[in-house]
């Protein structure tokens, strides 16, 4: 977050783009009127004025700072009204908020990434770091799920992906159409096919709360310790700064102590897959 | 033909088995090869081999009719299928097709079941891993349904 910043006051921001991904999904390309740096994994309330405001966690690369990319799901009021927006309007942008993907301890490791729905948006980002960092990685897998074809987002992401050193991507929908020639699945399928040294390896699991479940018990299955698999916990974010309590999960608040999260940190919490 | 100890070796299933074990399903065992759009069997076909895809892709599903198939599946190299041939009634629950050439190792389940009698271990050890197959295809399931459920 800005030093000397009012921590409850947005930064405007044009939307200057605003790119269909799925029927459900845009990405909304931001230029923030002041200076904005965030750090990959961290969240941000966007809002609209009058409207209200929701989290949400960039999609673009923290490297780029004079714009900014969020992708938004149509899934409520506020995020029904965002898509309905043209470019040119003024949204508001506050924070970052939050701990991000620790990336230095990615360093010297293979890196396997298991994502799935929206939960592209955040993996995206840190996509992108770990490229600009890749001559310190091993590797980097990605492997992910949408539920048809239609629904993932990013296409042109993967084929960039695989053409660049030391990079893997591999995607599954769970209900193929007739034109769908690719795997068929769910994105836990997709562990099967991949070749990783696992006690030299960190995951990272991000979509929604079903995919997370079932991917960490899968990649605990394949030999991950608890330390090594990190998730990205989306728990009703209000304030942004640990103080409204709609996101506490037991001793945690998510804005405030995540959303990034190891495992082992929160295993022990009832509510961790709600 | 007849597979080798190294093309046992270079297939995920086949880990930590010794040479010794490989050698009981090379002496029970061919490879097989299948091109495009060929149908290995049908749901509710009777099955005598289990098999191994040991590369290429296959595309597994259900039929509601005869025309209309749901793809609801991919499998991967190194995973088994057909596993119903080792499980009385021995009846496929579902079909599989190659989608790419496809070459599998296809086992005699009825010999593999009369070894399994005859070495504890080798049984022990491969029905585990038979039950893991299908623990996780069952999961995968309900994962897949759940999916289809919510939002």
């Amino acid at each position: 977050m800005q030093e000397n910043r009012n921590i409850y006051k947005p930064i405007k921001a044009r939307l200057t783009n605003v790119i269909d991904e799925s029927p459900t999904i845009k990405t909304f390309v931001l230029v923030p009127e002041e200076k904005f740096s965030f750090k990959t994994g961290q969240f941000v309330e966007l809002s609209v004025d009058g409207i209200g405001e929701a989290p949400f966690t960039p999609s673009s690369s923290p490297l780029v700072t004079e714009k900014l990319e969020v992708t938004v799901m149509k899934t409520g009021y506020v995020t029904e009204f965002m898509h309905m927006l043209n470019p040119g309007v003024f949204m508001g942008i506050r924070g970052p908020y939050g701990r991000g993907y620790p990336v230095e301890t990615f360093f010297g490791k293979e890196v396997l990434i298991l994502g799935g729905g929206c939960g592209l948006a955040p993996i995206r980002s840190l996509l992108y770091t770990l490229e600009s960092i890749k001559d310190k990685l091993v590797k980097v897998i990605l492997c992910y799920g949408s539920k048809t074809p239609v629904d993932c987002i990013y296409k042109p992401l993967f084929d960039r992906l695989n053409r660049t050193e030391k990079f893997e991507a591999y995607r599954t929908v769970d209900k193929a159409d007739e034109d769908w020639d690719g795997s068929v699945g769910v994105a836990t399928s997709l562990l099967n096919k991949i070749k990783i040294n696992i006690s030299n390896s960190l995951a990272v699991v991000c979509g929604p709360p079903i995919m997370m479940k079932f991917g960490t018990i899968r990649l605990i299955e394949m030999g991950y310790r608890d330390d090594q698999i990190y998730l990205s916990m989306e728990k009703n974010m209000s304030c942004g700064f640990g103080k409204c309590g709609h996101c506490m999960m037991g001793e945690f608040f998510v804005c405030r102590d995540g959303p990034v999260f190891t495992y082992n940190e929160i295993k022990h919490n009832p509510e961790i897959w709600k | 033909m007849k597979p080798t100890i190294e093309d046992l070796k270079d297939v995920r299933f086949f880990d930590n088995y010794t040479d010794e074990q490989l050698n009981i399903f090379i002496g029970i065992s061919t490879i097989k090869e299948f091109k495009v759009k060929e149908i290995l069997f049908e749901q509710y076909d009777e099955l005598k081999e289990i098999y191994i895809l040991v590369s290429g892709c296959l595309s597994l599903g259900i039929s509601i009719s005869n025309e209309k198939r749901i793809r609801l599946g991919t499998l991967e190299d190194g995973q088994l299928f057909s596993w119903s041939a080792v499980f009385s009634p021995y009846i496929s629950t579902a079909w599989v097709m190659a989608t790419c050439p496809t070459k599998v190792l296809a086992i005699d389940a009825r010999k593999l079941t009369e070894k399994f009698e005859r070495n504890c271990e080798f049984g022990f050890k491969t029905m585990s891993k038979i039950a893991q197959t299908i623990s996780h295809r069952l999961s995968d399931t309900r994962y897949q349904l759940m999916n289809q459920l919510t939002l």
